[in-house]
């Protein structure tokens, strides 16, 4: 399971938003590079048809490969009050043949996506990830190298923790704390929920680099 | 990792695998010294597609197979022999699996039985069972010479252990004999250095043998 929240912020703010998750983490920031391939089950395959996602770490020195199935959101009236969405996340390492794998099970590629960005690990209640990147698209099938950005000047920001049914209710209450944080430069909602970008982001944006801009980080 | 040979029990025409067999080759391991110890146990689980329509072309794997080894508790290991592929997961995989709802695991046998330590040389011999039933459908030996990882380099002391052990059982004059098939493990990508994905395409190989045997 993990609990999950998503926002946009321009371009031209992530560095402050750096600045800002490097203040609270103290720990430089991570890269992130992944090729993400979406993958569908074929016309006549499952009860039902199935989604699952094969991530790609470029940043390491060899890529390695991870399987990540997304089930549905928890629901109901509990579900609705809160503003983290809490859903069953499944994943596995794996080796790199995978693609070939699910191609002979009889998955389809329904698309692909590069990420690329930065993220921060946070241990405050909850194993909390920031993780800041663009999305962008190939134009040639799995052509990484040319890949361009989907949304100009914005990047999607993700705010993730793992949770256990026990325990999501503190996951909750620590990811939604975090947020505050971060409020002043986005709005950050459950996935699908678009809040889009913040009015006061551009004077905290100034705000945190005029400061940073004194300090040693 | 030290290499590995998965050899099956093969009975002579008109024969069937019995426990009695076992219990002999069990005596053999001892009177050549081994010393026990301990058992050891793999579950080997077969996967089959969930159609909405049965009689829909099918552009599917029909059958694959999925191994969790006693020796590599937080991996499993995907086998589909028609496309020759062989992959390496976390356990969590089965999870992923269970909910992708596209495959269904549908029969799930036990490897299992007692492990030997002969200088050198570990022996494993077990059985083949179901899940929940004690039918015997086989019985299989893994020999594994710790010293050596590559393939090439431990064949000829690997055969020469296997005749010793042949030669000890044909004392017994049971009704049948080990076999071992090597599987082309290139077609695999896998090279001459050992590893468990070694040891999954036998076990794949191994059981395509047994399930022509019971059919023959």
């Amino acid at each position: 399971m993990e609990c999950v929240v998503q926002g946009i912020i321009e371009t031209q703010h992530v560095e402050a938003l750096e600045v800002l998750l490097q203040g609270i983490s103290g720990v430089p920031k991570e890269r992130v590079k992944v090729h993400e391939l979406c993958l569908k089950s074929g016309p006549n395959l499952g009860v039902v048809s199935s989604e699952v996602r094969l991530l790609c770490d470029l940043e390491q020195p060899v890529p390695s490969w991870t399987v990540r199935h997304v089930g549905g959101a928890m629901r109901g009236a509990g579900a609705e009050q809160i503003s983290v969405l809490v859903r069953t996340m499944v994943e596995s390492k794996v080796s790199k043949n995978v693609l070939r794998f699910f191609y002979a099970l009889g998955y389809k590629l329904d698309h692909e996506i590069l990420r690329i960005g930065f993220a921060f690990n946070f241990q405050r209640g909850a194993q909390i990830r920031v993780t800041v990147t663009s999305a962008n698209k190939m134009l040639k099938l799995h052509a990484i190298d040319e890949a361009v950005t989907v949304t100009p000047g914005i990047q999607l920001v993700e705010v993730t923790a793992p949770a256990s049914a026990d325990s999501y209710n503190e996951v909750v209450a620590a990811v939604s704390s975090f947020c505050e944080y971060l409020a002043p430069l986005l709005h950050l909602s459950k996935p699908g929920v678009s809040t889009g970008i913040v009015p006061t982001a551009a004077a905290a944006a100034a705000s945190l680099m005029s400061n940073a801009g004194g300090k040693t980080l | 990792m030290p290499v590995k040979w998965v050899l099956h029990w093969h009975p002579n025409a008109g024969s069937t695998v019995n426990t009695q067999i076992l219990t002999e080759l069990s005596q053999c391991a001892e009177s050549i010294n081994g010393t026990k110890e301990g058992r050891w146990k793999s579950v080997l689980t077969y996967y089959r597609p969930i159609l909405r329509d049965q009689n829909a072309p099918a552009e599917y794997a029909r059958d694959f197979m999925g191994l969790a080894l006693q020796e590599q508790p937080d991996k499993y290991y995907f086998t589909i022999r028609g496309q020759r592929i062989v992959l390496e997961a976390d356990s969590a995989i089965q999870m992923i699996m269970e909910k992708l709802q596209s495959y269904k695991s549908r029969v799930q046998l036990y490897f299992e039985g007692i492990q030997y330590q002969l200088g050198d040389f570990q022996l494993k011999v077990g059985k083949v069972v179901p899940i929940h039933s004690e039918s015997l459908r086989g019985i299989v030996m893994e020999v594994e010479y710790l010293p050596l990882s590559s393939l090439e380099k431990s064949r000829q002391i690997m055969e020469e252990f296997i005749d010793i052990w042949q030669e000890t059982v044909s004392k017994k004059s049971l009704p049948g004999h080990f076999m071992h098939i090597e599987p082309n493990f290139s077609e695999y990508g896998l090279s001459d250095h050992y590893s468990s994905l070694h040891t999954a395409v036998q076990y794949a190989t191994v059981m395509a043998q047994l399930i022509a045997t019971v059919r023959n």
